[in-house]
């Protein structure tokens, strides 16, 4: 059964972290302009890129312009979602070094509320809304939209979440193991940017790896796919039981993790 | 409130070949004894020392016992809990502060750092506002609060890091080394504050500590530790009693007293004119002054327990 105070409590701790997140990170006004400011020119340039290559042909692969942007933007919001809530395990590696994970594990609380959600960036909120907004004039453009369509783009949204969630967790998992944080973290960062772009456009085995040994496709392309209307509905049952199977997965290597941590720093 | 029973810890621990590529490409790993079957236990109210050198196992032994390490073997019942599994009920009714540990946020003031742990711990309003009140009057620091952490001295910041750890009012405080770092008036009120703490809410506390003069001030019962096993478990004021067979005669020379007439019958352990230490073994204690009383022109006599250090030290070398 549902615990509804634990909940209500839970909440209110992540929504304290959140606050003090907010408050640190505007300690550095002028950190806030430069992060802002790189996130949205990376963003349009690649967009610009994406013009570019349009401006010299119809289609990418079978794909129109409008499509593959739906492609990119979806990418952008997982990407983009991750970070806002999964922040902290960006800074999980000095508390692992310095032995203030310990002071976590003390605490009546899952440690999850505190390393992996308990540092959201809001300035990642403000290029998500945008992101969501620029998205759905792309997919406004298409020519087949359909309700259906964009109800199950929601639902694949989610999903791409949550194996971007079980992928965090095992990062953190080999922080207490292996005690490399940055690395993993980066590794993840890497492949998950070939989603940018629809898979279809690399020859097989790559397509089949990304498929399946890295899940890119069922992560940030599925979606995309769904909202555009050409997809199979295997790959989407296939999506929502391997993105259960590798949160599984995650916790489990998490519980042994734990158990294994050796507190450093001491 | 505590009871451990046989346990013991060992860590997996790289061993170093002196080859690069054999400690990159085929790493060895050696298992080290933390921990090596002990037993103890510990009463409702009792402030216990814990006491060792460097890598002995006090650290280890608070971390199992708060449920931040996971024991290799061994039977441990704390409140009625078993640590590891980290009851929420068990962990809010505890607390871990450590000399070398930041719970507090960085840039920001205490204060925002306290009412997290108001939510944490749920604790409602008006006994938050209590607590915080009560803890900051005794450790004379209501102005702080409201200062970013960052701004503090590292004594400030330790009595912030108090009350943080005890705004629950935990009936079980682990202190692992509390006041490492801090200037000699820093120390003496933090351990007035631990003493007064203590004493107020009766709460048990196990402390770790390099400075002897913590122990000594704060603790009647000290766990001795050497090597992952204990060596003493028992009141502080008996381990001269049981361990130390020497007593220390000091004597300052009258200062009439010619030194160059001067015949040192016994060998003294320091001579510095007009001063003079013997170290003498207790059972030839009566002898001793009687032989120096005849002999030396003196203006003070004083005899002394050997100082608590020099005799656990003496524990250390011989265990």
């Amino acid at each position: 059964m549902i615990n509804k105070n634990k909940i209500k409590r839970n909440w209110k701790i992540f929504w304290l972290f959140s606050k003090f997140a907010l408050k640190t990170t505007f300690q550095t006004r002028w950190g806030v302009a430069f992060f802002i400011g790189g996130k949205l020119m990376r963003f349009f340039f690649l967009l610009g890129f994406l013009f570019l290559v349009f401006s010299k042909t119809k289609s990418l692969y079978g794909y129109s312009f409008q499509e593959a942007a739906i492609f990119f933007m979806t990418f952008n919001l997982i990407d983009n979602a991750a970070q806002f809530l999964f922040r902290e395990v960006y800074r999980f590696r000095p508390l692992i070094t310095s032995g203030g994970f310990d002071l976590v594990l003390i605490k009546p609380y899952h440690p999850f509320l505190r390393i992996l959600l308990g540092g959201v960036d809001y300035m990642d909120l403000l290029t998500l809304v945008l992101y969501l907004l620029i998205t759905l004039y792309f997919a406004f453009q298409l020519p087949y939209l359909s309700f259906i369509n964009l109800l199950l783009y929601l639902l694949l949204l989610t999903n791409g979440l949550i194996i971007a969630t079980a992928f965090h967790v095992i990062v953190l998992a080999l922080g207490i193991l292996i005690t490399s944080v940055d690395h993993t973290i980066m590794i993840y960062r890497d492949i998950t940017s070939i989603g940018r772009f629809p898979l279809d456009i690399y020859r097989e085995p790559i397509r089949f790896v990304f498929t399946f040994v890295f899940p890119i496709a069922l992560m940030m392309n599925l979606p995309a796919q769904v909202l555009i209307g050409k997809f199979n509905w295997e790959l989407v049952v296939v999506a929502i039981v391997f993105a259960f199977g590798l949160l599984g997965f995650s916790m489990l290597l998490w519980k042994k993790a734990v158990k294994h941590y050796q507190s450093w720093g001491g | 409130m505590i009871s451990v029973k046989n346990l013991t810890k060992t860590y997996l621990v790289h061993k170093k070949q002196n080859n690069l590529l054999k400690d990159i490409f085929f790493r060895q790993y050696k298992k080290v004894v933390a921990l090596d079957d002990i037993s103890f236990d510990i009463r409702d109210n009792e402030l216990v020392g814990f006491i060792g050198p460097n890598g002995a196992g006090k650290t280890t032994t608070l971390k199992i016992l708060s449920g931040i390490l996971y024991p290799t073997s061994g039977n441990i019942n704390i409140l009625g809990y078993i640590p590891f599994s980290k009851n929420p009920e068990f962990l809010k009714q505890i607390a871990f502060v450590a000399g070398q540990r930041n719970q507090l946020i960085w840039d920001l003031p205490a204060s925002d750092s306290f009412k997290l742990n108001q939510e944490i711990y749920e604790i409602n309003e008006q006994e938050y506002k209590k607590n915080v009140a009560d803890l900051a009057e005794i450790l004379n620091c209501l102005k702080m609060i409201d200062k970013p952490v960052k701004t503090l001295s590292l004594g400030e910041r330790m009595k912030m890091e108090l009350i943080a750890a005890l705004l629950h009012r935990p009936k079980l405080v682990f202190l692992d080394e509390p006041t490492i770092g801090l200037d000699l008036f820093s120390q003496q009120n933090i351990r007035h504050f631990l003493k007064t703490y203590q004493q107020k809410y009766q709460a048990t506390i196990i402390l770790t500590s390099h400075y002897m003069e913590d122990v000594k001030a704060l603790a009647k019962r000290v766990i001795i530790i050497n090597h992952g096993k204990i060596i003493y478990n028992d009141q502080l004021k008996n381990i001269i009693e049981k361990y130390s067979s020497e007593k220390i005669i000091k004597i300052t020379l009258d200062d009439n007293c010619d030194e160059k007439n001067l015949t040192l019958k016994e060998k003294p352990f320091f001579y510095s004119f007009p001063e003079i230490i013997y170290k003498v073994d207790k059972k030839t204690l009566p002898e001793k002054i009687k032989m120096i009383t005849e002999t030396l022109p003196f203006s003070d006599l004083t005899v002394e327990d050997k100082p608590i250090e020099e005799v656990i030290k003496e524990m250390f070398r011989k265990s």
